[in-house]
């Protein structure tokens, strides 16, 4: 019997709208937001009822093509950008980008 | 509230309803802040109206009344200012905060003789959060989300959180009046930039995983690519370790697989997962450019 999988064939023609439907570019998606802006991603129920498949079948779609959405690269890349981003934090100190903006209030805040 | 009213009266003692959720609170929070927590908070189990399905309270405790919220375990100010960024990704503190949620929901059982669960740290078996931790922790007054994503303290800014569920009737924070994010730097930033220093430094439209907009000094729209985060975040976390196992299998050559299986992309996922939960959070980029309670983190 083995572990439970879904067949290749259903995953291609789904995958895309899966990932549409749940989110996984989140646009809108934090509860702070007013209803009529929030955009929040569909539960694997809730998509499963609207492609009419079963929720089970959503959701091993959706935890595949969420791992296969970025090639191998882009993990490779990530190391370089913390490599990066950490350094230069070293170098301009706290709030490096934001450090005239912080020194302009407390300048203002002094007066 | 009426006093004389035996709904709403301790039998043995008197007490107003009132007064004794006033008072088991007060306890909580004394045992949560002796047991390492910054910031205390109760939710409504009944305001996570916003929450996906399956992700509410109820879902894990039906009897459930209200959340408690707990968050602390910053990385220190020391971390932050670390030049090599698998330092704080090996060091993360967050299981301090699930370890104290235990504890309290222990002591609530004994001491009170209610129902607690702690919410799990991880995910279920659709790789989804028991309960939205940052809802809750907005629900409970602890801080507000930012335009990054992680809920900022007012005080601390970014700290670690965990929750527990109770059948104990408490008396409710509620969401704080002002959010934290955007703070007066990003605000002044943003009217010369067009930008944040998150937006700045995780740019969604150029590599990165973030992008939004401020109107009136407030988020008015954000998006966050979850993926590309996860790369990030989880670089040798499980989507590491199954990236990295997915090269080992479609290599052909048995020297160059074994220079993959051998390398320190692999080995790192390795180690990474044998440390578990405290290796998850491996991306600090967007929290370590955030104004919000730098306060703290500026020492000598």
């Amino acid at each position: 019997m083995g572990f439970f999988h879904v067949d290749p064939a259903v995953y291609r023609e789904y995958k895309d709208r899966v990932l549409e439907l749940s989110q996984a570019i989140q646009i809108n998606y934090p509860e702070h937001l007013p209803p009529e802006k929030r955009k929040p991603g569909l539960s694997d129920r809730q998509i499963a009822a609207q492609l009419g498949l079963d929720e089970r079948v959503v959701r091993e779609i959706r935890c595949v093509a969420e791992r296969e959405y970025y090639p191998a690269d882009e993990w490779e890349r990530a190391l370089e950008f913390k490599e990066r981003a950490c350094r230069e934090f070293a170098q301009t100190g706290l709030a490096g980008v934001t450090k005239k903006y912080i020194q302009r209030a407390k300048a203002a805040k002094a007066k | 509230m009426n006093a004389d009213d035996p709904a709403t009266t301790d039998a043995k003692t008197g007490a107003t309803m009132d007064s004794t959720m006033a008072a088991n609170k007060a306890e909580l929070v004394e045992f949560a802040r002796k047991g390492g927590a910054l910031v205390t908070g109760v939710a409504d189990a009944g305001a996570f109206a916003a929450a996906m399905a399956g992700q509410r309270p109820t879902d894990l405790l039906p009897e459930a009344k209200t959340v408690i919220v707990v968050g602390g375990a910053p990385p220190r100010a020391g971390d932050w200012q670390v030049p090599n960024y698998l330092h704080m990704e090996t060091t993360s503190t967050s299981d301090r905060m699930f370890a104290l949620a235990n504890r309290i929901a222990q002591f609530v059982e004994r001491r009170f003789g209610y129902y607690a669960v702690a919410v799990p740290s991880g995910v279920d078996r659709a790789r989804q959060p028991f309960l939205s931790l940052a809802l809750a922790a907005e629900l409970a007054g602890c801080g507000t989300p930012s335009l990054a994503g992680p809920v900022l303290n007012p005080e601390h800014g970014f700290l670690y959180f965990a929750a527990l569920l109770t059948s104990l009737p408490l008396p409710v924070d509620g969401p704080l009046a002002e959010p934290v994010c955007p703070a007066p730097e990003c605000r002044t930033m943003w009217d010369e930039q067009g930008t944040t220093p998150c937006l700045a430094v995780c740019p969604i439209d150029a590599g990165g995983c973030l992008g939004g907009r401020l109107e009136n000094g407030r988020v008015a729209e954000r998006r966050y690519d979850v993926a590309r985060c996860t790369t990030r975040a989880q670089n040798s976390f499980i989507p590491g370790f199954q990236k990295a196992l997915e090269a080992v299998f479609d290599e052909p050559d048995k020297e160059r697989r074994r220079m993959i299986l051998w390398g320190s992309q692999f080995t790192r996922t390795l180690w990474s997962m044998s440390y578990s939960n405290v290796s998850q959070c491996q991306c600090f980029e967007c929290m370590r450019v955030c104004p919000a309670g730098r306060a703290r983190r500026e020492l000598r």
